[in-house]
C-alpha cells in the first residue's frame, strides 16, 4: 500500500523551474530518500509534500487524502507529517521535553509518552536540557523524537545529518533506521549524499532535471541503472563499449555475461556496458588484459586504481576497486580480469 | 532600518547552499497585509493633515511662505547641524563599538554599558547642563557639542549589535590574503558594519531634525524651533509650509540612506556557531583611547548629571519643599503611564508590519515598512495639532484633552522605533521554526503565541523601552496635548526652566533621568545579547 503519491507535480520560482512533472509513490512502511545534486529541487519536493509551499500543477496525496492539487489545499498543520529541517531547528526557548512534547495534547504530554520518546531515540534523561546544552547529533535525536511523538503518517527528513560529522553520522543513520523499522514508519530522507541513500533506504528515487530519473531498491539502482548518466551518478562507473550476443558481451576486458533484467536490449547488436570498479580483478596470470597504474589511492578497507588498457594512451581510463593488497606503484603493469554479470543499454 | 534591517539582512541569507529557495509562505498573507496598511494610514495622518492645511491656505500662499529669506536660514542651521552631528555620530560611535567589541581595552563590559547610558538623558537636559554653567555652550557649536554627546548611541548600539554578530572568520581570511589590519578594518569590518551605521546615521539625522528642546535652550534656530513657535502663535499656514520643507528633508535622508545601503547584503556562511575572536591587541594605543572614552563618558554623562545635582544642592531647601515633593511624584506617575501607555500601543502596531517586512519580500512591502520612518522626522508639534485637527473635524472633538490623545500622539511619532525593536526580535524568531511548529499539527495563530511572540519576547520588551525611553523625554506634542491641570516630568521641568528657576527644574530632570535609566539597561542588554536562536 502506498502512503505518499506524487503525480505530475511541476513547481516553478518565478520564471525558474524546479519541479518539471515529479511523479513518486511511497509505499507504507518504507524508507524512501531522494537523492539528487544541489540544486535538483529535492527540497522544494520536501516542502511541498510538508504543504509549505503551494505547487503549480499535479497533486499529492497523503494516505487517503488529497493534500495539494490546484483545487485543494491541506494546510501544513492538518497533514500529520513529521517534519526534521536541516539543523534540527529546536524551539530554544523550550526544554527538551517541551520540544517532544510542542505537537501533542496536555493530556498526552503528562503521560509519560515524552520519556518513552526519548528512550526511544536514546535520550532518555535528557528532557530538563535546553537545546544550546546538546551536542549537534543529540539535537538532531530530539528533532526526530519530536517530529515522532505526533504519529506522523510520513515522516519527512531534509538532509538531517548533513551538518554532522562523519563518525556521528553513521551511527546516528543506523538509529534511524532502526526506530523506523521497529515502528513500522513511513519515512522520506532528502540527500545529496548517494553513500547515505544507498546505505539507508529501501528505494531510491534519484531527481534529475525536475524529474524523478529512476525509483528503484538501492541494489537495482546500482547495479542496473536507467541510462548511462545515472550509472555514473549512482558510484563510479566503466562504460565499455560491447558487442552482444547470445546473452553475452563481448568488451576489451573479455565476454561477459549480461543480466538476464537487462531485457531492452534485444538478442543481438552494439551496446554500452557498465562495468563496476568492484567487478574487476587485478589478475595473476596473462590471460586479462594487460594495463599500466595511473594513479592509485589507499583506503584501508579497500583501494582504488586508475589504470590504462593497453599501451593506447588515447584509451579511457578504467577504474579498479581491490581489497587492500600490496601497494601499486604508479607505472607498474597489471592484469585485469572482470566478473560478471554485467548490465547494458542500447549504443548511442 | 536602523539595527533591526542588518540583523534581519544577516540572518536570511542562508549562505551557500542553492537548495535553498527564500522562504515563502504558501498563501498571500491577507490579514498581516490588512493590518499594516491600517497602521500606515494613521502614521499617514500628519501628512494628511499638513497637505490639507496647505490646500485650505492656497498653494500660492504656501509658495510665498516657503521661498522667502527665513527659510534659507532655517534650512542652512538645519542642514550643517544635521550633517556635522551625523559625522561625529558615526565616527564616535562606530569607533567606540568597534574597541569595546573587537579589541582588549580594560573594562569592556563596564563601558558597553556607560557608553548607553546617556541615551536615558534627555536632549534638553544635556543643553540644559551645559547652558546653564557656561554660556559659550550656545548657537551652532553649542547645538553640535550637546546633539553629538546625547545622541551617538543611537549608532553605537546596532554597530556594537552587527560586529558582535559578524562572522570574524571573513577578517582572518582577508589577513590571510594579505591585506593588512588597517585595510582589513576599511574593507571588510567596515563592511559588515555598514548596514548598522547607516541605520544609525538615519535615525540620528530624523531625531536632528526633529528635535526642539535643546536648541530652545541653546537658542539655536532650526525648522523645528521655528515650526513651534508659529503654531504658538497660530500662523498655521507658515507653520505649514515649513512642515513641508521639513517633511522633505526627511524624505531626502531615507532616500539618501536607501541608495548608499545599495543592493549589497551582508552574509554568513555557515551555521550560526558563535565563535569568540581573539580581539585586536591595542598595545601601547589603550592609553589614549581609555583618555577618549573616559572624556566621552565624562562629558556625555558625568556633565549633565553633575549639572543638574548642582542646581539641586543650590536650591536644596526649596526643592525640599512639601509642595514641591508632591508635584514631583504627580508627575513622574503621570509620565510612567502615559509612557507606558504609549510603548505597548507602538509595540502592539509595530507588530503586523515588522513580521510582514522580515518574513514576505515585495517591492510594495517594502515601500509601505520604509515610510512609516517617515514620521521620526516629523516634529511632535506637527503629529499633535494633526490628532487634534482630526478629532476635532471627524470625532466632534471626542478624546480631545484626554491623556488618550496624548498617548495616540506618542506612539504615532515613536512608532519607527519600536518598529526597529520588533523587527530586531523578529530574527531570533525564524520562519522555519514556524514551519517545524506547523508540521506537529499546531494552527498558524497558535504558533504565533506559542513560537513566534515567545522567542521575540525580550526584543518586543526593547522596543516597548525604546518608546518608553522616547515618551518620557517627549517635550512639544506633550506641551500642546497633555490634559489640562496635569504636568508631566518634562513639562515641569520645562516650565521652572523657561522661568530660569534652575533648582527648581533640576529635580524634575534628575527623576527623569532616573525613569529613562531603567529602558536604556534593558535595551543596552538587549543588544548585547548574542543570537540565541538556530536555523
Amino acid at each position: 500500500m502506498r502512503q505518499v503519491a506524487v503525480t505530475g507535480l511541476h513547481k516553478a520560482f518565478g520564471a525558474h523551474p524546479v519541479l518539471a512533472g515529479v511523479d513518486l509513490e511511497v509505499p507504507a512502511g518504507s524508507l524512501t530518500a531522494i537523492l539528487g545534486p544541489s540544486g535538483s529541487g529535492k527540497t522544494t519536493l520536501l516542502r511541498l509534500m510538508a504543504g509549505f509551499e503551494r505547487l503549480d500543477a499535479g497533486t499529492i496525496a497523503i494516505g487517503d487524502v488529497l493534500v495539494d492539487s490546484p483545487g485543494a489545499y491541506v494546510p501544513p498543520e492538518r497533514r500529520r507529517i513529521g517534519y526534521v529541517p536541516q539543523e534540527g531547528n529546536l524551539f530554544p526557548h523550550l526544554t527538551v521535553a517541551g520540544n517532544v512534547g510542542f505537537g501533542l495534547a496536555a493530556r498526552e504530554r503528562r503521560g509519560g509518552k515524552i520519556d518513552a520518546m526519548l528512550e526511544k531515540v536514546g535520550l532518555g534523561g535528557f528532557g530538563r536540557r535546553y537545546p544550546h546544552q546538546l551536542s549537534g547529533g543529540q539535537q538532531q535525536r530530539v528533532a526526530l523524537a519530536r517530529a515522532l511523538a505526533i504519529e506522523p503518517a510520513v515522516v519527512l527528513l531534509d538532509e538531517p545529518f548533513a551538518s554532522l560529522d562523519a563518525s556521528l553520522r553513521a551511527g546516528l543513520r543506523a538509529d534511524v533506521q532502526e526506530i523506523f523499522r521497529r515502528a513500522g514508519t513511513t519515512a522520506v530522507l532528502v540527500t545529496h549524499d548517494q553513500d547515505e541513500a544507498l546505505s539507508t533506504a529501501d528505494r531510491v528515487a534519484v531527481l534529475r532535471d525536475g524529474m524523478i530519473a529512476q525509483c528503484a531498491p538501492p541494489e537495482d539502482l546500482y547495479r542496473r541503472p536507467a541510462d548511462a548518466g545515472l550509472a555514473s551518478f549512482v558510484g563510479d562507473a566503466n562504460l565499455l563499449e560491447g558487442v552482444l550476443a547470445d546473452s553475452v558481451v563481448k568488451t576489451m576486458l573479455g565476454s561477459l555475461p549480461l543480466d538476464p533484467a537487462a531485457t531492452a536490449l534485444g538478442t543481438a547488436g552494439r551496446v554500452t556496458v557498465l562495468v563496476r570498479p568492484e567487478q574487476i580483478d587485478l589478475g595473476p596470470n596473462e590471460a586479462g588484459l594487460t594495463a599500466r597504474v595511473t594513479s592509485y589511492r589507499y583506503h584501508g578497507h579497500d583501494a582504488v586504481l586508475c589504470v590504462q588498457p593497453g599501451n593506447d594512451p588515447e584509451a579511457r581510463l578504467i577504474v579498479v576497486r581491490i581489497a587492500g593488497g600490496p601497494h601499486r606503484p604508479v607505472g607498474s603493469e597489471v592484469t585485469l580480469v572482470a566478473r560478471g554479470p554485467v548490465f547494458a543499454w542500447p549504443a548511442d | 532600518m536602523a539595527a533591526a534591517g542588518t540583523l534581519a539582512d544577516r540572518r536570511s541569507d542562508q549562505g551557500d547552499r542553492s537548495e535553498q529557495v527564500t522562504p515563502r509562505r504558501a498563501r498571500r498573507p491577507v490579514a498581516l497585509l490588512t493590518l499594516s496598511c491600517l497602521v500606515a494610514a494613521v502614521l499617514a495622518l500628519p501628512l494628511v493633515f499638513l497637505l490639507i492645511e496647505a490646500s485650505g491656505a492656497g498653494f500660492g500662499d504656501v509658495l510665498h511662505l516657503i521661498f522667502r529669506p527665513l527659510t534659507w536660514s532655517l534650512l542652512w542651521n538645519t542642514v550643517r547641524l544635521t550633517v556635522a552631528v551625523t559625522v561625529l555620530c558615526a565616527v564616535i560611535g562606530t569607533a567606540g563599538a568597534w574597541c569595546v567589541e573587537r579589541t582588549d581595552l580594560p573594562g569592556r563590559r563596564a563601558w558597553a554599558v556607560l557608553l548607553v547610558v546617556p541615551l536615558a538623558i534627555p536632549d534638553f537636559v544635556v543643553s540644559f547642563g551645559w547652558h546653564s554653567l557656561w554660556t559659550w555652550a550656545h548657537g551652532f557649536r553649542g547645538a553640535v557639542i550637546v546633539m553629538t554627546l546625547a545622541v551617538y548611541p543611537l549608532v553605537y548600539l546596532p554597530v556594537a549589535a552587527s560586529l558582535r554578530m559578524a562572522d570574524p572568520g571573513q577578517e582572518e581570511v582577508a589577513r590571510s590574503l594579505g591585506s593588512g589590519r588597517v585595510k582589513t578594518f576599511v574593507r571588510i569590518t567596515l563592511g559588515q558594519a555598514k548596514g548598522a551605521i547607516l541605520g544609525g546615521c538615519l535615525l540620528v539625522a530624523l531625531v536632528l531634525l526633529a528635535e526642539y528642546g535643546a536648541f530652545e535652550i541653546l537658542g539655536y534656530q532650526t525648522f523645528t524651533t521655528e515650526i513651534f513657535s508659529e503654531f504658538n502663535s497660530y500662523s498655521f499656514a507658515a507653520a505649514c509650509a515649513l512642515s513641508l520643507v521639513l517633511v522633505l528633508l526627511s524624505l531626502l535622508v531615507l532616500a539618501g540612506e536607501g541608495m548608499l545601503r545599495g543592493r549589497g547584503r551582508v552574509s554568513r556562511s555557515g551555521p550560526m556557531a558563535q565563535r569568540v575572536n581573539p580581539p585586536q591587541q591595542l598595545g601601547w594605543a589603550r592609553w589614549p583611547v581609555l583618555a577618549a572614552f573616559a572624556a566621552l563618558v565624562l562629558l556625555a554623562l558625568g556633565l549633565p548629571v553633575a549639572s543638574t545635582l548642582y542646581w539641586m544642592a543650590d536650591g536644596l531647601p526649596p526643592a525640599l519643599s512639601g509642595g514641591a515633593n508632591v508635584s514631583l511624584l504627580d508627575a513622574a506617575g503621570h509620565t510612567a503611564i502615559y509612557g507606558g501607555s504609549a510603548a505597548a500601543l507602538a509595540t502592539v502596531m509595530a507588530f503586523p508590519v515588522a513580521l510582514l517586512a522580515i518574513r514576505h519580500s515585495g517591492r510594495a512591502r517594502q515601500i509601505l515598512e520604509r515610510s512609516t520612518y517617515l514620521v521620526l522626522g516629523m516634529p511632535g508639534v506637527v503629529v499633535a495639532f494633526a490628532l487634534s485637527y482630526f478629532t476635532e473635524r471627524y470625532l466632534a472633538g471626542l478624546g480631545y484633552g484626554t491623556s488618550v490623545l496624548l498617548i495616540a500622539c506618542y506612539a504615532i511619532m515613536f512608532f519607527p522605533l519600536a518598529l526597529v525593536g520588533v523587527k530586531a526580535s523578529l530574527v531570533r524568531a525564524p520562519v522555519s521554526l514556524d514551519e517545524v511548529a506547523r508540521s506537529l499539527g499546531q494552527p498558524r495563530l497558535r504558533v504565533l503565541f506559542r513560537v513566534t511572540v515567545r522567542l521575540a519576547g525580550p526584543g518586543l520588551v526593547a522596543a516597548f523601552c525604546l518608546v518608553f525611553l522616547s515618551a518620557v523625554t517627549e517635550l512639544t506634542a506633550t506641551l500642546l496635548l497633555i490634559p489640562t491641570g496635569t504636568q508631566t516630568l518634562a513639562t515641569q521641568f520645562w516650565a521652572y526652566q523657561s522661568n530660569l528657576s534652575y533648582s527648581q527644574a533640576a529635580p524634575f530632570a534628575l527623576v527623569m533621568i532616573i525613569v529613562a535609566a531603567v529602558p536604556s539597561y534593558v535595551l543596552g542588554r538587549f543588544f548585547n545579547r548574542p543570537v540565541q536562536a538556530r536555523g
